[in-house]
């Protein structure tokens, strides 16, 4: 086990090597002058070539992509362009709303999708599984921004039970931080709740078919029983596998929904880094994300241990 | 006489599929008396394994849905809700599966699926259960069973996860065991020590047994009485002997004829192994005459019109064929 | 037990005792057959194909629709409600939301449609060359897996910020981001039809490489990866939207939904209609490709049809 867990640890190296790798190349691969793009339309040469130097692209690839790591596994993940303050100062600035918001989404996320699909699964046919199913198609059809605005125009314009915009920190009391996150998390969940409820469902239904859900029903076993007990801790791997996997809808959609809600997090950061070409905040805020990324999905793959004896390493 | 313990009478079983019916079991009627042993046999697709679920109402419905009755102790289980047929199931009607190896559920523990039988009939605490469970897997012959008991079903052997099925179904003493291909799925070796086992503890448990076979050699060796069944109908019952010695269905002497025998290559009489030519009819059309009629060799024009339905040939004996002799008949 | 002993002669028996016929305890099935049938029996294949044809219709004849210059700017006219002058209203630059909003629907699809082919194309050749080439499988997957990582949404954003803000490259942005996932189903598909007992045969009769190819690995990857891209037209058509929303996307002069509801976010609150309309649009019409993709896949697959 131990021995699994350090490979499996290992395993993760070359992959973020090659996340960074490619992050860091886009800046040489991008079509165009990225030194140019960056500097903007009204820029005198100098501002370009100040940029160029600043960014390192004048120098060559290998000994800079050297260099950048060096400094990355120091914990230094260069300057912004625009503010002059190092990346993980403004990183760290920003990233208690973006977790927040996150991990408020997933509990959410979770505890509303399983129960959908499974109960879907087993009223297979019904108005509930097509209901279910509907709501899986929406959510994987209407944008997370757009969900924003028709949550945050009804609840907060129309019936004002909820602040429009917004974010209270945590240590400030658990209510008002709840209040103002809560539609985000509804509007970021949509499409993580779809996508967990139709896997949810799908992995039911195939395990629902197998002969030791027979064997449960011959026994005497109640539906709850059935579903709650012998289905779905079978059916847990396939589901965590997705839960690990969506993560990465959470990300993306964090940055749209943090703009709708004016939430001043990494998303946010993102956004204003993008307007202004802040290249070095974007490679940090995308190799972050990236990393807790690969980080989560790694503890899933050790949890599977958990849920089915079966998987011994 | 008193009622016997599971009378079977009219049973249908029909699925909806998009293309059709599908009438799996059409109109099938026998009896199990306490303690005794029925055996029903016919080819896969005959609707024995259907007939079986039906009786425990384990055919989910929709698409299926059962008609007829099921007398079990005088009640008509067809008529009982949904929980009052989960106290009947598992506690006084148990059932034994053809797959040890996927009958068992593969992320909880033996003393668990055993223990989870009694807790649900018997009410035990989670402690009593495990102390049962483990007293069953002794019963059943499994070895160390305090260790065992602890195990997942992918540690264990086919044999052995057989073994844990019975215990499971044996575990709240029924009335009736209904055994479905019970050793099919295993090694000629395995499969005697399981038929022993089970008439073991038949003796000890008392239970009837509705044993589900296409295999003739496990009938002859547990059997009391025979309901031989061909696409969806009984065609014929028999005590077991006498099927045996005179078969009066075509396609019982059909079966009967494709088992091997034992030494009949040794003695040089090199009688080559029958078979019943043609396929099992399609379930999904109606046939209007006898279901057998499109592979049996001595089949009519009349045959194919007019559904012959169950005379008595001899006493305890059945058959559903227009030209099956009855017993005087072969004594004149 | 000779059987002939046991039967009369083939005459007739005197005595027939015919069974009672059985009545049936279910309702009778229609089997539904023929091209409407088969829409009766994919629903979502008709309700998404129909309404993605109503897209592609406004797109098309977007300016036969009673639209007027999208970009036309009108001051005096800003910000009306919507009426039977503007049915949608006027943006806060006095233009026409309707207008923009048909025209919009071009750039969306051009997008999602353009993505869908060319990550197909490409993520196939790289799926093919990963599961037929040995040495490069490893190394592709790799990157591949490398990618993966990197959100796709965020890997188009950080693709975005280093070149000129154009619809080609919202393409060439989305198109990079989606690769990795198309050439994964293709290797997948590949490495499982390899083991098949026919393209064992064909490589045992002697058949070249290329030729089995053609043959018998194309053709069956045909009908995944229409699934998969559908998957990712929708998907793209929202990261187009997304990435023209938080200004990283398609030129603010040019109509696209997510430019039309950028620019109506000052003013949400007061005139949201300005936001809503182009929203609709574009959730219909990633609806539309979705449930088109779910009723091709259910048709394609039939072992999957029951199940997602």
């Amino acid at each position: 086990m131990f021995a699994y867990v350090v490979r499996r640890v290992l395993a993760t190296i070359p992959v973020m090597a090659i996340v960074a790798l490619f992050v860091f190349s886009l800046l040489y691969i991008a079509p165009g002058d990225p030194a140019a793009v960056i500097a903007g339309d009204q820029a005198t040469p100098q501002d370009v070539e100040r940029i160029r130097a600043s960014l390192g692209l004048d120098r060559p690839f290998l000994v800079r992509f050297g260099e950048w790591v060096w400094n990355i596994l120091r914990g230094d993940m260069g300057v912004s362009i625009f503010t002059n303050l190092p990346v993980t100062t403004m990183i760290q600035q920003r990233i208690e709303p973006t977790l927040s918001l996150m991990i408020l989404t997933l509990c959410l996320a979770v505890s509303i999708a399983v129960p959908m699909g499974v109960v879907a699964a087993w009223k297979q046919g019904s108005w509930i599984d097509r209901a279910v199913m509907g709501f899986a198609v929406l959510g994987f059809s209407v944008p997370v921004f757009v969900v924003g605005y028709v949550l945050a125009y009804i609840f907060a314009l129309e019936l004002d039970w909820l602040p429009v915009q917004g974010y209270t920190k945590f240590e400030e009391g658990f209510f008002p931080w709840l209040e103002n996150l809560i539609l985000p998390a509804i509007a970021l969940g949509g499409v993580y709740i779809a996508l967990i409820a139709r896997i949810t469902r799908a992995t039911m239904l195939e395990v629902l078919q197998q002969d030791y859900i027979r064997t449960a029903r011959a026994k005497g076993a109640g539906q709850t029983s059935i579903l709650f007990l012998h289905a779905l801790k079978n059916a847990a791997v396939p589901i965590v596998t997705v839960i690990g996997i969506g993560i990465a809808l959470l990300i993306g959609g964090a940055v749209v929904t943090e703009s709708v809600f004016a939430i001043p997090g990494l998303g946010r950061l993102t956004v204003d880094a993008i307007l202004r070409r802040d290249y070095p905040v974007i490679q940090g805020v995308v190799l972050l994300f990236s990393f807790v990324y690969v980080l989560v999905n790694l503890l899933i793959d050790l949890l599977y241990t958990l849920f089915d004896p079966r998987i011994r390493y | 006489m008193a009622e016997p313990l599971l009378v079977v009478e009219n049973l249908q079983t029909h699925f909806r599929t998009p293309d059709g019916i599908n009438r799996a079991v059409d109109g099938v009627s026998f009896h199990v008396n306490a303690g005794e042993t029925v055996a029903i046999v016919g080819e896969s697709g005959c609707g024995k394994s259907v007939t079986s679920m039906s009786i425990l109402r384990l055919i989910p419905e929709p698409p299926g849905k059962i008609a007829g009755s099921i007398r079990f102790q005088g009640r008509d289980l067809l008529k009982l809700s949904e929980p009052e047929m989960r106290s009947i199931r598992g506690n006084d009607i148990s059932m034994i599966f053809q797959e040890p190896m996927t009958s068992l559920n593969p992320v909880l523990n033996i003393g668990r699926q055993i223990g989870e039988t009694l807790r649900l009939h018997q009410g035990l605490s989670a402690r009593e259960a495990e102390a049962k469970a483990v007293e069953m897997l002794k019963l059943v012959g499994i070895p160390e069973p305090g260790r065992r008991v602890r195990e997942y079903p992918h540690q264990l052997s086919g044999g052995m996860r057989q073994r844990v099925m019975i215990a499971i179904a044996l575990a709240c003493n029924p009335k009736l065991l209904i055994a479905d291909e019970p050793t099919t799925a295993l090694d000629v070796t395995i499969q005697a020590q399981i038929l022993e086992l089970m008439r073991d503890l038949k003796r000890t448990v008392g239970a009837a047994i509705v044993l589900i076979t296409h295999d003739l050699g496990v009938v002859a060796e547990v059997a009391e009485r025979v309901v031989v069944m061909y696409a969806g109908k009984k065609v014929e019952e028999a005590p077991v002997v006498e099927l045996f010695n005179t078969p009066r269905h075509p396609y019982t002497q059909g079966l009967l004829g494709s088992m091997p025998k034992l030494g009949s290559s040794l003695t040089g009489t090199e009688t080559r192994l029958a078979e019943i030519p043609g396929l099992v009819p399609s379930l999904k059309q109606k046939i209007p005459g006898c279901v057998f009629a499109s592979r049996c060799p001595h089949a009519t024009d009349f045959c194919v019109k007019v559904a012959p339905a169950l005379e008595p040939k001899a006493p305890g004996h059945v058959a559903a064929c227009h030209y099956a002799l009855k017993e005087g008949a072969i004594a004149a | 037990m000779s059987s002939a002993a046991a039967f009369s002669s083939a005459s007739l028996p005197q005595d027939v005792a015919a069974a009672p016929p059985m009545p049936d305890v279910l309702p009778p099935v229609k089997p539904k057959k023929g091209f409407f049938g088969f829409l009766r029996r994919n629903p979502t294949i008709a309700i998404g194909g129909g309404l993605l044809l109503l897209m592609l219709c406004i797109a098309v004849f977007a300016p036969l629709l009673w639209t007027v210059d999208p970009t036309a700017l009108a001051p005096a006219r800003r910000t009306r409600e919507p009426s039977a002058m503007y049915w949608f209203g006027t943006d806060m630059l006095g233009r026409d939301v309707y207008s923009r909003v048909l025209y919009g629907a071009r750039i969306s699809l051009m997008v999602g449609f353009s993505v869908a082919f060319c990550s197909s194309i490409i993520g196939l050749t790289i799926g093919m060359i990963s599961g037929y080439v040995r040495w490069a499988d490893s190394i592709i997957m790799r990157i591949m897996d490398g990618m993966m990582s990197i959100p796709p949404i965020l890997l188009a954003i950080a693709l975005m910020a280093l070149t000129r803000g154009s619809v080609q490259n919202v393409i060439l942005a989305i198109t990079v981001a989606e690769i990795p996932r198309v050439s994964r189903l293709v290797r997948g598909v590949v490495l499982s039809l390899r083991e098949q007992p026919y393209v064992d045969a064909a490589v045992a009769a002697g058949t070249r490489t290329p030729r089995i190819i053609l043959r018998h690995i194309l053709p069956n990857t045909l009908a995944p990866i229409t699934v998969q891209a559908t998957y990712v037209c929708a998907a793209a058509m929202i990261t187009e939207a997304i990435l023209s929303f938080i200004g990283a996307g398609t030129p603010p002069i040019i109509p696209s939904w997510g430019n039309i509801m950028a620019e109506g976010r000052a003013l949400w609150q007061v005139k949201p209609y300005i936001v809503f309309f182009p929203a609709i649009f574009l959730s219909i019409t990633v609806l539309a490709v979705n449930l088109l993709g779910d009723g091709l896949r259910d048709a394609l697959d039939p072992r999957m049809a029951k199940r997602v």
